[in-house]
């Protein structure tokens, strides 16, 4: 309201009094926009999370109306993928009005890949200029914004070093909308303080639950609680620090984890966190399953005063009935058909007669006709659905069709504009989109770190695109999305597969499970800490850089040592490739050396487990290249960047193998060599140009027979190749 | 019309649906407030034209808040006096002197001096008669008619802030000495005001119940008793189960109206409001109702339950319980925060102009109100 003083000031006297609250201090509220996840695949592929309609209202909406709420005057949306679907939505929404409460803009800022890029992103553009609210783009609340405010701001009068408070709110154990990422927060007994904050590994995942705290953090505390029954909703006011501290630690990706976690541990930078926790209703869309659960606690008015019918939309027209159930105007129902408890009906739709309709979302000109039984369901706009068919808990999104006696059985999310023919039965957890999606490659990255909905969608391999005619039908338009979680988590245990990410029911038994991130944090957490030491090391040193030049071989070499270990023990333990590559990215930049060093690392490492196996007769040597490229090429993919780099890469596998000593280094050479490039890992302009070196050079001409012999038919037979490329590729996994 | 004044609209509105303005009092107060600059700033061509902006206004701040009547009261109190005014004018324009019309007098003050037993079926058809020809042919100066609306907006500010000095001249008389009252709307200010009134004022010595009012407004009702116990009433806190087992000895039930229908009943602000008044008649105790004029709808409550908000689940199952996982047969809740009380209930409404039984109310509606702007939505005959 502070945003349009000079034009409501004469209207009511309570104005200038809400005024007061907020002195003279512009509120600023930073939207993150993108989650830089892929939870919510194959739909975001199309369109980004913010915009999903969550009880036929955008996501982007009910953070919006928060901040209206919270009295923010400024409000900014940092937008990563699908940035020009956002900024269009909010030019042409209610929020870019004159009336509107705040003033909103949107930042492109494509190139981030995590939350901390985007802060880096943030800080750059000098945006902040006080105290801000850093809030996700998929948070429904009905939180007290003011008393959280105080909060900060109390804190802050008696703790100058205070720089971000966290709204947590507090939940049972086994609460459905949960924070998906579980953590444990200990706090100081007498303020809210928070002491460590640590992210718990899932309950199936493999790894002991346990927390170390420095002893020395906990010094001058008198009492402290370690509480994990907090929803985590990421709702921070911070500081201007904040983002700065982003700047200056490069490394830092996330908001809770690396930040959090860095800034209550660090030695330096000595400042402090605080959490307010509150009552109300708080929680952030981000997966399936809290998706079920926000939509159903939504409609069930748990986050009143925001309600269905207070039709947040302009154009929305709402009207709520007993037993929960909210239709829109114009909405067409047969005689005979039954609208149970907790359900809301878009406007234009029309139910036939004879269906029976429960505990469900309807958007807008459905057409749902006769003897059809929608129970939990979410069904978005334009959808038409044929007699007798089934949707149990399942999600169809907009303009879908679906012929008559179709099943959808548990968990199924049908995508955009899929159509499916009659009688066909879906079965448990599928996901369907209409155009082929690429499984996002960030799984082997990380499935965070990687933004949401920057999936190539590809048409080069027909193999995989192929449609899922045996699922949607003969006339049917729709393709089978893969979980990304499925590969993630094949290692730690088949049963997260089933629990992690799907709408399916069988979550209320293994709720607390999760993803990939699970997986990471064992032994994230001694590396952590010695990464921020390391870095504020180097932070230090950098001061008396000039004595520290004779200091640099010795450098290098500690490094060599150090990659190669860290790789090594990444495969010993079969740690997920994103903690590997991160280990060494910490390693990189705090020791400073250049990729080449870590390629080199890798190689040298990955090669001595292929030698490990064959000389331990574990595996024949094609087997054992195979697993180990297999399942660690694609760290390359973060280490070399441009065609230089690749055929440095290629030169480094020729000189390394050669320097391992195998029996037969042509095979091996050859074997990783087109291996690599059969995984988009090395592509042929890179093999041509590093051939167009090496042939030449006499040094390993042993190794480079059978290349030889490999180049030369790639060059001729460019077509051949990239079929073959598919079958080896399946023979590989 | 100008930009200027649709963003105020807009921005009245969203603030509306958010809730940033809430109870009647205030919502009142805003409405005319936006409606002054409304007048002000409007471009009309004829008094219609301006009737028909000011309708569409009503409806899309009703649309706003449905529960919340008295946006729609005073815009059509504000279309009463423009009738009113116009009629007037044609009155004098005709040169017919008719006697019916002298009566029709936009003031309401003037009914507290006339017997209330007015022939009313004659006031509404003549009004009905008036309509349909004298505001076509309107040619009065547009800025006189707009300073004379002004001035009726303003008047109606006044007498809305000073709602409670009126009602509590009239009610301090019905409270008696060692009597035992029962108050179930503790969120109700102007029951606290006058109940206070009537302990300094006559000195009286009476206690009050106040009903807990969980969940919704458990914490309103103990500031409520604390207030009270400081102006030195003896307040004692009940739960509202045991409402039925103490009505034996209460005296007299005050109840603070949200919204008082054509037919005499009333939404009030607290759930649990209705059963208090069904125990009551039980015992035969007096029920009071305590209104201003602006809370007076001229709506008939049809739908009972459109009119009855319904709040969040929250305050009924605190802490997001165990229970809620997500199967089938979720726990459900409903919060009703309102409650509706039929006319039979009431024994008497105390507005500020005096005090009605409720058969009476849509007598004092049609004084206020003309028929043609009930549903807004509506565009008829002119």
């Amino acid at each position: 309201m502070a945003g349009k003083k000079g034009k409501s000031s004469d209207k009511a006297g309570n104005n200038k009094l809400k005024n007061d609250v907020v002195p003279d201090e512009r509120l600023q509220a930073i939207v993150l926009t993108d989650s830089f996840e892929t939870r919510f695949m194959p739909l975001t592929a199309v369109k980004p999370r913010c915009l999903l309609p969550l009880a036929n209202v955008p996501l982007i909406e009910y953070t919006l109306e928060f901040l209206a709420k919270a009295g923010a005057s400024e409000v900014y949306l940092m937008c990563a993928s699908h940035a020009e679907q956002m900024s269009e939505y909010i030019e042409q929404s209610k929020w870019n009005q004159p009336w509107s409460p705040f003033r909103v803009s949107t930042i492109m800022s494509l190139e981030s890949r995590s939350v901390g890029d985007a802060m880096r992103d943030l800080d750059n553009r000098g945006i902040v200029t006080g105290d801000f609210i850093l809030v996700s783009g998929d948070l429904v609340t009905n939180m007290e914004f003011d008393k959280a405010l105080d909060f900060h701001r109390k804190r802050k009068a008696e703790d100058k070093d205070h720089i971000v408070t966290m709204c947590l709110s507090r939940a049972s154990q086994l609460f459905r909308s949960r924070c998906h990422e579980p953590a444990a927060f200990i706090l100081d007994k007498s303020n809210d303080k928070c002491l460590y904050y640590q992210d718990i590994p899932l309950e199936n995942s493999k790894l002991k639950n346990a927390i170390a705290i420095d002893p020395e953090l906990l010094e001058d505390v008198d009492e402290f609680k370690i509480r994990n029954d907090l929803v985590d909703c990421h709702v921070d006011i911070c500081s201007p620090h904040v983002p700065a501290i982003f700047q200056e630690n490069f490394d830092y990706q996330f908001l809770r984890r690396d930040f959090v976690k860095g800034v209550l541990t660090s030695d330096l930078l000595k400042k402090s966190i605080y959490a307010f926790i509150t009552d109300d209703y708080a929680a952030r869309v981000e997966s399936w399953q809290t998706y079920d659960a926000i939509s159903q606690d939504f409609i069930a008015r748990w986050c009143y005063p925001m309600v269905l019918n207070s039709n947040l939309l302009d154009d929305q027209t709402y009207s709520y009935e007993s037993e929960h159930i909210y239709k829109e105007k114009d909405v067409v129902l047969a005689q005979s058909c039954k609208i149970g408890k907790c359900t809301g009906i878009g406007s234009g739709s029309k139910i036939g007669e004879g269906t029976s309709i429960e505990n469900s979302v309807i958007g807008r000109n459905c057409h749902i006709k006769e003897n059809i039984v929608i129970k939990n369901s979410f069904i978005w706009d334009n959808v038409t659905i044929g007699s007798d068919s089934v949707v149990e808990h399942a999600l169809v999104a907009s303009n879908v069709s679906i012929g008559s006696g179709v099943v959808l059985m548990d968990g199924c999310v049908i995508g955009f504009n899929v159509s499916i023919d009659d009688n066909m039965t879906i079965p448990v957890g599928t996901r369907l989109s209409d155009t082929y999606v690429h499984k996002p490659v960030s799984q082997f990255l990380d499935s965070e770190p990687y933004s949401d909905d920057e999936v190539e969608e590809s048409e080069a391999n027909p193999d995989n695109a192929l449609p899922a005619l045996a699922l949607v039908g003969a006339n049917g338009v729709g393709y089978v999305y893969e979980s990304d979680d499925a590969h993630d988590d094949d290692e730690d245990s088949s049963v997260v597969f089933n629990g992690t990410n799907a709408l399916t029911h069988r979550f209320d038994d293994l709720y607390l499970s999760d993803n990939s991130i699970s997986s990471m944090s064992a032994k994230h957490k001694k590396k952590r800490r010695s990464s921020t030491n390391s870095t504020a090391a180097a932070n230090g040193r950098d001061d008396e850089y000039y004595e520290e030049d004779m200091d640099e071989d010795e450098d290098e070499e500690d490094f060599a040592a150090e990659a190669i270990a860290t790789v090594e023990r990444a495969m010993e333990n079969n740690h997920d490739i994103d903690t590997a590559l991160l280990e060494l990215n910490t390693l990189r930049m705090s020791i400073n050396v250049t990729y080449q060093e870590v390629r080199s690392a890798t190689v040298v490492a990955l090669l001595r487990r292929v030698y490990h196996f064959i000389a331990t007769q574990t595996l024949g040597a094609k087997d054992a290249l195979l697993k180990v490229f297999g399942q660690w090429g694609p760290l390359f993919k973060r280490q070399a960047f441009d065609q230089d780099e690749y055929v440095d890469l290629a030169n480094l596998i020729l000189e390394k193998t050669v320097a391992q000593r195998f029996e037969k280094p042509e095979f091996i050479v050859f074997t990783a060599l087109t291996f690599l490039y059969d995984q988009d890992i090395l592509d042929e302009d890179a093999v041509d140009a590093w051939w167009s070196q090496v042939s030449q050079d006499p040094k390993y001409d042993q190794a480079k027979v059978l290349i030889a012999k490999w180049i030369e038919w790639l060059r001729t037979a460019d077509e051949q190749s990239s079929s073959e490329e598919g079958s080896e590729e399946s023979d590989s996994e | 019309m100008s930009g200027d004044i649709n963003v105020a609209v807009a921005s009245f509105i969203d603030r509306l649906k958010r809730r940033q303005v809430s109870g009647s009092y205030q919502v009142s107060l805003e409405t005319l407030q936006l409606l002054k600059r409304f007048v002000s700033a409007a471009r009309w061509s004829g008094i219609d034209d301006l009737i028909a902006q000011l309708r569409e206004l009503g409806l899309r701040l009703g649309k706003a808040q449905p529960t919340e009547f008295t946006c729609g009261n005073i815009i059509r109190r504000v279309l009463a006096l423009i009738r009113d005014e116009v009629e007037e004018e044609a009155a004098q324009h005709n040169q017919q002197l008719q006697v019916t019309t002298e009566p029709m007098i936009s003031s309401m003050f003037s009914l507290l001096q006339r017997p209330v037993a007015a022939p009313t079926t004659a006031t509404t058809t003549s009004s009905q008669y008036h309509q349909n020809s004298p505001s076509t042919s309107s040619e009065h100066p547009k800025a006189d008619m707009r300073q004379v609306i002004i001035q009726g907006i303003k008047d109606l500010i006044d007498e809305i802030s000073n709602i409670d000095d009126s009602i509590q001249q009239i009610a301090i008389d019905l409270i008696h000495d060692r009597e035992i009252l029962l108050t179930p709307t503790p969120d109700s200010k102007t029951v606290l005001k006058f109940l206070i009134k009537a302990r300094e004022r006559n000195n009286r010595n009476f206690s009050v119940l106040v009903t807990e009012g969980f969940p919704n407004n458990t914490q309103v009702a103990h500031q409520f008793a604390k207030k009270l116990s400081e102006h030195g009433v003896e307040t004692t806190v009940i739960p509202d189960t045991a409402v039925f087992a103490l009505m034996s000895r209460v005296g007299k039930v005050i109840i603070g109206a949200k919204t008082v229908f054509t037919n005499g009943g009333t939404i009030s602000s607290t759930a649990g409001v209705s059963s208090v008044c069904e125990c009551a008649r039980e015992f035969k105790t007096p029920v009071f109702a305590v209104a201003g004029l602006y809370k007076l709808s001229p709506l008939y409550p049809f739908d009972i339950e459109k009119f009855v908000e319904v709040g969040g689940s929250q305050r009924v199952l605190p802490n997001m319980e165990t229970h809620r996982m997500g199967n089938h047969n979720r726990l459900d809740t409903v919060n009703p925060i309102a409650d509706y009380v039929p006319p039979e209930n009431i024994d008497i409404y105390i507005t500020n102009i005096g005090g009605f039984a409720p058969s009476f109310i849509y007598r004092v509606v049609w004084d206020n109100y003309k028929q043609q702007d009930v549903n807004l939505g509506h565009t008829t005959k002119r």
